[in-house]
């Protein structure tokens, strides 16, 4: 009784859930394909796994080059992006000091201001310090950019943790700095790697900055060469190509989300639902 | 105690960063806004508030700001319909929450250059999944469909993006109302309340701060919108998919063939920021009501 009752409910999130995986798993499977088959077969399965589609997104689009570029520069801004935030995020959410509501609200601003309001300020400020069209400069912009959530972040984390043992290692004469790294810090870990996860996804899939700043076809990261994989694709009608491209990009985010995507979840929720 | 030299020394990196490289660059916008500037390497003119009298007859500035409205709110109906429908069915106790909640949000993980090539291919006429699905029932008129015409681009654009964001806000609305007592909704039951009953009385007041965040999320998201409709839009974006984003970053570095209006570019970026903003403070106002306590 209670299941037939149930059951538009299925129905309903199942065509959703199905609509999602199916789109995702075509895209998969097309990538394997001829181009003809592409074309013709519709929904079936590839006929033979033609891997040869991937070696030509990798050598002859590059994407292998700019998997490289993207794998060091996200990495190398998630990293940055902790250092400075989590000692920030601490400070904001522990420390007693005057105009600290007023610091507080000047990080959160960021959150608020549309990002293509930078585009031509960040240029010329790139073009001026001599670091336009360089990845150098595309790992600034992504710290600067990525501060304002990672701080709001951490800091609803840090003033989530209980207060007595940090009241209890200074009474144990331990310094505000050593309080911070061996008490808190630790306490904090779990905190810093959702922060790390969703600047991780983000910045792997961010490219309008990079799409700004990055001019020359030698600097390129991956969600930029996939675009212009897809540009090149009108001209070749390579689909299969294009797709082998898609799934190159997608498969990182992707894992790390099928590991991941409770800690991911929960972070994402855990500023809006106190 | 935290010392005053932790307190700079601990602040003081991501300050800079963020000033130097987010905030203040941000500020210049309004500066450049004043000035006509035809590229980096030549001289700007002081022109006062003349790019906003431009915008003021510029039609495809309309056309952008019309865009990014519809987007905002035709877009944003459907995005919380479906959001909000899709978190009362997967609530109403069925098996397998987690997994629905994963797969929803899946989209919000990948590329949007990816997700724009998979729906490029989902609508192309010929043998696109859209067409050939519609075929196989029967509905061979339909089949025939061109989704990416001029008249269809942006609706069908504004679907996939409905697809995306949903996922997005249903993992906020869920959490929010996970966090609601569940013997609330057991007295409703005792009571012989409806779904739409418990719906109205119970989930809406007591996840309205988890809304109105929502609602100021898709609000800096909606106007902001640059990544997916420029990719969607492949080498040359029409301009049906414009949206002030999109005819900023034109007037700014152009497409095929720059065009360098770096002045008149800004003032778009400072109508952007006026329209968030404004939006934001007049939702914040209408959503505003006593604090629930429980």
């Amino acid at each position: 009784m209670t299941v037939l009752r149930r059951l538009p409910a299925y129905l309903a999130i199942w065509a959703w859930v199905a609509f999602t995986v199916a789109a995702i798993l075509w895209v998969v499977m097309s990538a394997f394909k001829s181009k003809r088959e592409v074309l013709r077969s519709g929904l079936k399965p590839p006929a033979e796994l033609r891997w040869e589609n991937f070696e030509t997104a990798w050598n002859v689009g590059r994407l292998g080059e700019f998997f490289s570029y993207s794998v060091v520069i996200v990495c190398l801004s998630v990293l940055l992006i902790l250092v400075v935030s989590t000692p920030a995020a601490y400070v904001l959410s522990r420390a007693k000091f005057r105009g600290h509501e007023a610091l507080t609200n000047l990080f959160v601003i960021g959150m608020g201001i549309p990002i293509p309001m930078l585009f031509i300020p960040i240029f010329g400020i790139l073009a001026w310090l001599r670091l336009s069209d360089s990845l150098t400069g595309l790992t600034i912009v992504f710290v600067a950019i990525s501060i304002p959530f990672t701080v709001y972040l951490l800091t609803g984390f840090f003033a989530s943790l209980p207060s007595e043992l940090e009241a209890a290692s200074l009474l144990d004469g331990c310094s505000d700095f050593q309080t911070f790294r061996y008490v808190m810090l630790p306490m904090a870990m779990p905190g810093v790697a959702t922060a790390a996860i969703l600047n991780f996804i983000w910045l792997w899939n961010e490219y309008q900055l990079s799409l700004v700043i990055l001019n020359s076809p030698e600097n390129r990261t991956l969600p930029l060469g996939l675009y212009s994989l897809q540009n090149a694709m009108q001209y070749t009608s390579d689909w299969p190509g294009l797709f082998a491209g898609v799934t190159i990009v997608i498969i990182p985010t992707i894992l790390v989300y099928a590991i991941l995507s409770e800690k991911m979840i929960s972070g994402m929720t855990m500023g809006a639902v106190k | 105690m935290i010392g005053r030299r932790l307190i700079g020394l601990f602040v003081t990196p991501a300050l800079a960063v963020y000033l130097c490289f987010f905030l203040i660059p941000t500020g210049f916008t309004f500066y450049f806004s004043l000035f006509e500037w035809s590229g980096f390497g030549s001289d700007a003119r002081f022109i006062g508030l003349d790019n906003y009298r431009r915008l003021w007859n510029d039609p495809t500035f309309w056309l952008s700001f019309r865009n990014t409205l519809t987007l905002l709110f035709v877009g944003g109906f459907f995005v919380f319909f479906l959001a909000f429908l899709y978190t009362i069915l997967i609530n109403s106790g069925i098996w397998g929450k987690k997994l629905f909640r994963l797969v929803f949000f899946l989209p919000n993980v990948v590329s949007v250059v990816a997700l724009s090539a998979m729906w490029a291919y989902i609508y192309n006429p010929r043998y696109g999944l859209l067409n050939t699905s519609l075929k196989a029932v029967g509905l061979d008129e339909a089949g025939r469909t061109l989704w990416t015409s001029p008249d269809n681009i942006f609706w069908a654009m504004l679907a996939a993006l409905v697809w995306v964001f949903t996922g997005f806000f249903l993992i906020l609305l869920l959490a929010g109302v996970d966090k609601i007592p569940p013997d609330m909704y057991e007295a409703a039951d005792l009571e012989g309340a409806s779904l739409w009953h418990k719906f109205w009385y119970i989930t809406v007041p007591m996840i309205w701060d988890v809304m109105t965040i929502s609602f100021v999320i898709w609000i800096i998201n909606a106007v902001k919108m640059f990544e997916f409709p420029f990719a969607f839009g492949f080498l040359q974006v029409p301009q049906q998919l414009y949206t002030l984003g999109i005819y900023l970053y034109i007037m700014g570095f152009g497409q095929r063939d720059p065009i360098y209006q770096l002045g008149y570019a800004t003032a778009i970026g400072v109508v952007m920021l006026v329209l968030a903003f404004s939006l934001i403070v007049l939702v914040r106002r209408l959503m505003r009501r006593d604090q629930l306590e429980f």
